[in-house]
């Protein structure tokens, strides 16, 4: 009948398990210093309700351009952004399923049953990247799911209260609660000992499907007892001090823009401080209505305008705010420095969606805008749509940025033709 | 190996099932049989040039087909990939379609044949992972403590439509973290650590809300004797009381009546909720303040500190539109005399939960450094204390006895973190955290073959509760004469009379009828006004009732398809437009003729559910009922099939624009069978209130309700009629509602499917399709009542095997 237990709460306690560090590196980097190059870093943030297609693509291609409405929201961005038009998933069915997919490139997930995902590409990369960082990586959600899945096909639950994530980063905590903290981290790890050696014990006696299952949990045993004992060294480590007042959640559940901006300032912190180098960001997609002047209808319906002017009016108005808000963030990360550059040039930002057109649910010449991370920027990379080139194309460039060799993720059939660095 | 097969009686049952299969032979892994030469052939010229050698296409080889060999694995990706036309690619030749026929069918046959040895070997079932509204409900039960924790674990993905089937629940690293969190934050609510709150009680007034001091709008009305009305819906005239400081249950008792409610009930929603950062406020329930004379009202919640409650009346005046009129306002309203607040409840100390871990321990003040002293259980003996906590502690987690080899490391567990420096409660709670992370806790093991009691018990009760036996059941278990059918026919029954029942209607039908879904979208309010909270929540409520209805009183299934009744509120009852019935208060109702409603096509949450906010698909609808009803879930439309721009600006309608996309030939095979059900739902819009036109708000005639014109315009009228796929025409819903009916067994089937898959956690495959007749053959007997098909289902080899 009730919520006895808030997430709140909850995740108050959470905390240190989830700070996974490595060994090698516990020392905010010395870029200063000038002797390591900088760190690459990857954030992928999707709206899943689209972006009205008209006002969000240019209608030229290639460098000359005319801004779109949407894109003149940017400014002197121009030259950190590119546009990308007509890429597809191939295999991922129109309907909001593909948001599953969205950063796994996984076939088919519209045929619920039997669908299995595979592994994200920011959880990807946290296996060759992730150990050089307090958190290998970041899944943050406005609400409820997650873009990020683990290569067993588990989703990586997502943290959708800004707070505790900036509590777990960037406070220290009372004596008392690090003492707790602690305890819990040695208690895990003893728990994690015990239940090994259980399901070791078991593993003998099953079936070859069962025996799959139990190995799966097996290997997630060992994969959060590498992670806890990580996370204990850090947890010796004072934690980066930030100069800013604790980031505070946002409680209102239709406000778009105001949970985006939070967590779009939780990104830029985490950046900063090298706290992690990988994240993932979902947006709200509710039908509620938004509190947005001008805006009377909730989100998803006005996603589903039907060609109502009235309605694509409102959604226009709903994805302007939202588009200012990127632009901000962008622009913050292009102010601050870091070595050479700034930390837009060290970061890729790629903002998109899973639906090319809400209305129908079409999966088919998805919206991208990538930023920073030291491409060629400045362009509308506009792909022929008939045939569009995977999505996992891009990914893979990504990828390849971020120094991770290799040349396949996902359904990839090479990079991305046009993309390329300075 | 091959002779391995020998004495399975399933075996032949395949055999006489699928004679493909019994050419290629059943251990096919181990004694493979090559292709026949056609199919050989294929193979040879469309597969293997590419799929093959150091760099196959795809990383899959091919060759091991050839002869019948690769697994089960190889060839179920080949037989999907040939089945759905992905292969061979479009670029190069196909094979003609008789060829690709005899590719398939081979191949199915052999992954058949695979499936049958493995069935035998391995089970039906796929190990069990707890789902997470599973894992929720049985910390509830093995602690005794309400704790939220399901929307902290990711969510599980299904198969075969439900989330608790054993193939489709993975588990990750990620996962795991979470369950420790949700182990230590359950513990810490089982466990006492300081005294018992006072019981705090306290009754007063409206006049302590804010809402009502601050009110200049005449929405509130305060009588001599202190009784206040409340007169508007509005919701910042809603009334927030109370503000609690320590997190408990408590009850909550207000005296309401209906006041200038021409005899009619007033009906009112109470929420709890609050704090900035506080949890969403949550819906506690709605209730009927009858005219005639004050009811005292009821109800329990689990506040956390600076929560409060609120009262909002449902379906009165804008607070503005009383304004007007201030005092003078004649409208209904809804009366409150009192409203009193009892809690945190506790009906002993320390509360049952820390009791039945501890068991008369006594507890003593600890120091914490920096924090405040909280009190900690002191062992009399430490280690046969911890030891005795563990196991009684195991054996309810584990659902069976644990032996004293499989309870060491967890006691060894405790030693050494009280070694390490733990006191000895820290210690024992760790301890306790390891059983609820343990695989014998997350996991339902079962053994191939006939289950025995303690796993049957287990699957009982998940199937009916969602959650772990209780005392009786598994002791009945332990005694090993569940098994025996007169009991577990007793013990079904009794389950169901429980309330933990509930979880099984809530979650079957939430997949089933998918009413989990029903706030996916939200109806536009431009052309859907009437659609408010109370209308959803009534409509899921019916859906559910109409479930409980069927089950408690043995009614025929067919209901589902077509009846003469259902479960309706005022709120519903004027949605379909029935009248005679007010009110929160649900109760049976005999449809009146031309009522159009009656079986679940026509339940106004199904009719949500298959619609997005804004307007209808009968393709949409129609998949829902092929898969829904008939069991045949429609194929997904090939890549390149463009998908229907909506339009709702009046000038076209969505038969129009599917009539187009029909009239390409390779849309139309799938469509003609899709499509016909949907048609004939098109009679209902988007909130599932009857329609005979379209709304629009481009172009139309302006529509007048109550003297009020509406912000939508009356669009193009609805054609309902069509055609089935084998030529019988309907020309409305009653019309398909009697075509549905002559296909009973057809629905028998799938719905006796559907409850296999969600009571056993696995998938019903082809070879256990005789099974299945089987219990339907019976179920016809039983004049295909619903409960008795569930007793027929439990009493199956399906369920009662792995």
């Amino acid at each position: 009948m009730n919520t006895p237990v808030t997430r709140r709460h909850f995740l108050r306690s959470a905390g240190i398990i989830l700070a996974l560090p490595t060994l090698e590196s516990l020392q905010p980097r010395a870029f200063a210093a000038g002797k390591t190059p900088p760190p690459r870093r990857m954030a992928c943030i999707c709206a899943p309700l689209g972006m009205h297609a008209p006002d969000f693509f240019p209608e030229e291609k290639g460098r000359d351009y005319k801004p779109s409405m949407y894109l003149e929201t940017l400014g002197d961005l121009r030259g950190d952004c590119t546009v990308i038009s007509g890429l597809a998933h191939p295999g991922v069915g129109s309907t909001h399923d593909s948001q599953d997919s969205f950063l796994t490139a996984a076939l088919h997930p519209e045929n619920r049953a039997g669908f299995r995902n595979s592994v994200s590409l920011d959880q990807f990369a946290a296996e060759k990247i992730g150990d050089q960082t307090r958190l290998p990586s970041l899944a943050l959600a406005a609400e409820g799911s997650s873009l990020s899945w683990t290569r067993s096909g588990a989703m990586v639950p997502a943290d959708t209260f800004p707070a505790s994530v900036f509590a777990r980063l960037f406070l220290q905590g009372r004596p008392d609660e690090v003492q707790k903290q602690t305890r819990r981290l040695e208690d895990g790890l003893s728990i994690l000992d015990t239940v090994r050696d259980q399901s070791k014990r078991l593993d003998g006696t099953l079936g070859t499907r069962d025996r799959e299952k139990m190995d799966e949990y097996f290997t997630s045993i060992r994969e959060l007892e590498r992670r806890m004992a990580v996370a204990r060294e850090w947890s010796t480590k004072p934690k980066p001090h930030v100069d800013v007042p604790p980031i505070q959640n946002n409680a209102n559940p239709a406000d778009l823009i105001g949970k985006t901006r939070l967590m779009l300032d939780l990104i830029h912190l985490a950046i900063q401080t090298d706290s992690t180098r990988l994240i993932t960001l979902l947006l709200l997609g509710t039908s509620q209505v938004p509190p947005i002047a001008g805006v009377s209808q909730g989100h998803h319906d006005l996603s589903h305008h039907g060609q109502d002017p009235g309605k694509i009016a409102q959604l226009r108005k709903v994805e302007l705010e939202l588009m200012k808000a990127h632009g901000e963030f962008l622009t913050k990360l292009k102010q601050t420095s870091e070595q050479d550059g700034s930390l837009l040039d060290h970061s890729m930002i790629l903002f998109g969606s899973n639906l090319g057109n809400a209305s129908n649910h079409s999966t088919k010449n998805l919206p991208f805008l990538l930023a920073g991370g030291g491409f060629k920027h400045g362009q509308h990379l506009a792909q022929n749509a008939d045939e569009s080139p995977p999505v996992s194309n891009l990914y893979v460039s990504m990828l390849q940025r971020l120094g991770i060799e290799t040349d396949k993720f996902g359904t990839s059939t090479g990079t991305l033709t046009g993309l390329e660095v300075w | 190996m091959c002779t391995s097969v020998e004495p399975l009686h399933t075996s032949l049952k395949i055999l006489t099932l699928f004679p493909l299969a019994a050419l290629c032979g059943y251990a096919v892994g181990a004694c493979a049989e090559a292709p026949p030469a056609a199919v050989r052939a294929v193979f040879e010229q469309h597969c293997v040039k590419c799929h093959s050698g150091d760099e196959p296409k795809g990383d899959m080889t091919l060759e091991p087909l050839m002869d019948g060999h690769g697994g089960l694995k190889l060839w179920q990706d080949a037989l999907e990939k040939i089945e759905t036309g992905e292969m061979p690619p479009k670029s190069k030749p196909r094979p003609a379609p008789e060829q690709q026929r005899a590719a398939v069918d081979w191949l199915a046959a052999l992954v058949l044949g695979e499936k049958a040895v493995l069935r035998e070997k391995e089970g039906r079932v796929v190990l069990r992972r707890l789902n997470r509204v599973e894992y929720e409900n049985t910390l509830r039960d093995l602690l005794g403590v309400e704790v939220r924790v399901r929307e902290l674990l990711p969510e599980d993905s299904s198969a075969a439509g439900f989330d608790n089937v054993g193939a489709a629940l993975h588990s990750s690293s990620f996962l795991l973290a979470r369950y420790l969190d949700a182990a230590a934050e359950a513990l810490d609510q089982a466990i006492a650590s300081g005294p018992q709150s006072a019981v705090k009680k306290q009754r007063v007034t409206l006049a302590d809300a804010y809402q009502f001091k601050q009110d200049t709008e005449h929405a509130f009305r305060k009588r001599a004797d202190g009784r206040i009305t409340m007169f508007s819906s509005s919701q910042w005239q809603a009334a927030t009381l109370f503000w609690l400081d320590r997190r408990g249950r408590y009850r909550f008792r207000m005296s309401v009546q209906g006041d200038q409610s021409s005899g009619k009930p007033v009906v009112f929603s109470t929420y709890t909720g609050g704090g900035s950062d506080g949890p969403k406020p949550v819906l506690a329930g709605y209730f009927d303040a009858p005219a005639e004379a004050p009811k005292v009202i009821e109800f329990e919640a689990f506040m956390e500190p600076r929560m409060s409650m609120t009262i909002r009346p449902y379906g009165l005046a804008v607070a503005q539109e009383i304004a007007k009129e201030g005092e003078k306002w004649a409208g209904p309203g809804l009366a409150v005399d009192w409203v009193e607040m009892e809690g945190p409840l506790n009906e002993t100390w320390p509360p049952a939960s820390h009791e039945r871990l501890f068991a008369g321990l006594k507890q003593a003040p600890v120091k914490v450094p920096g924090g405040n002293d909280i009190l900690e259980v002191q062992p009399n003996d430490a280690a046969a204390d911890a030891r005795r906590i563990i196991a009684a502690f195991a054996r309810r987690a584990f659902r069976r006895p644990v032996g004293d080899a499989e309870l060491a490391p967890f006691i060894a567990l405790v030693a050494k973190r009280q070694a390490d420096g733990s006191t000895f409660e820290q210690a024992v709670r760790a301890g306790l955290a390891a059983v609820m992370t343990s695989p014998a806790f997350l996991f339902l093991n079962e053994t191939p073959g006939p289950l025995d009691d303690l796993a049957l018990a287990s699957r009982l009760s998940y199937f009916l509760w969602s959650s772990m036996p209780d005392e009786e059941l598994l002791s009945l278990a332990e005694k090993g004469t569940l098994h025996d059918p007169a009991t577990l026919r007793a013990q079904l029954d009794r389950l169901l009379k429980n309330p933990k029942a509930s979880a099984f209607t809530e979650n079957f039908t939430g997949q089933w009828l998918r009413l989990r879904e029903i706030d996916f979208t939200e109806p536009s309010g431009q052309l859907y006004p009437e659609f408010d909270d109370m209308l959803k929540v009534s409509m899921v409520r019916e859906a559910r009732l109409f479930f409980d209805e069927l089950l408690r009183h043995d009614l025929p299934i067919t209901n589902f398809l077509a009846s003469d009744f259902s479960m309706l509120n005022g709120r519903l009852a004027k949605h379909y437009g029935i009248p005679g019935v007010e009110g929160w208060t649900f109760q049976r109702v005999t449809l009146p003729p031309g009522s159009h409603r009656g079986g679940v096509l026509t339940m106004a949450a199904v009719l949500k559910v298959t619609a997005n906010g804004t307007n209808t698909s009968p393709v949409m609808r129609g998949a829902w009922t092929l898969d829904r009803i008939f069991g045949r879930p429609p194929k997904p439309p090939p890549p390149d099939a463009g998908s229907i721009e909506p339009d709702i600006r009046g000038s076209t309608t969505i038969r129009e624009q599917l009539a187009k996309h029909r009239r390409i030939e390779s849309c139309a095979s799938c469509h003609v069978k899709i499509d016909p059900p949907g048609f004939a739902l098109e009679n209902f819009d988007v909130i599932g209130g009857w329609r005979e036109f379209y709304r629009s708000t481009g172009n139309g005639k302006p529509v007048e309700i109550d003297g009020k014109k509406m912000r939508y315009l009356q669009g193009p009228p609805v054609d309902a009629t069509g055609e089935m796929p084998d030529g019988r025409k309907f020309s409305n819903v009653d019309e398909l509602k009697q075509i549905l009916l002559a296909d009973t067994d057809v629905f028998a089937r799938t719905l006796t499917i559907r409850l296999i898959t969600y009571g056993t956690g696995g998938i019903v495959e082809a070879t256990d399709q005789r099974e299945v007749s089987a219990i339907l053959e019976k179920a016809r007997t039983s004049k295909w009542g619903f409960r008795s098909l569930v007793h027929e289902i439990i009493q199956s080899r399906l369920f009662r095997e792995k």
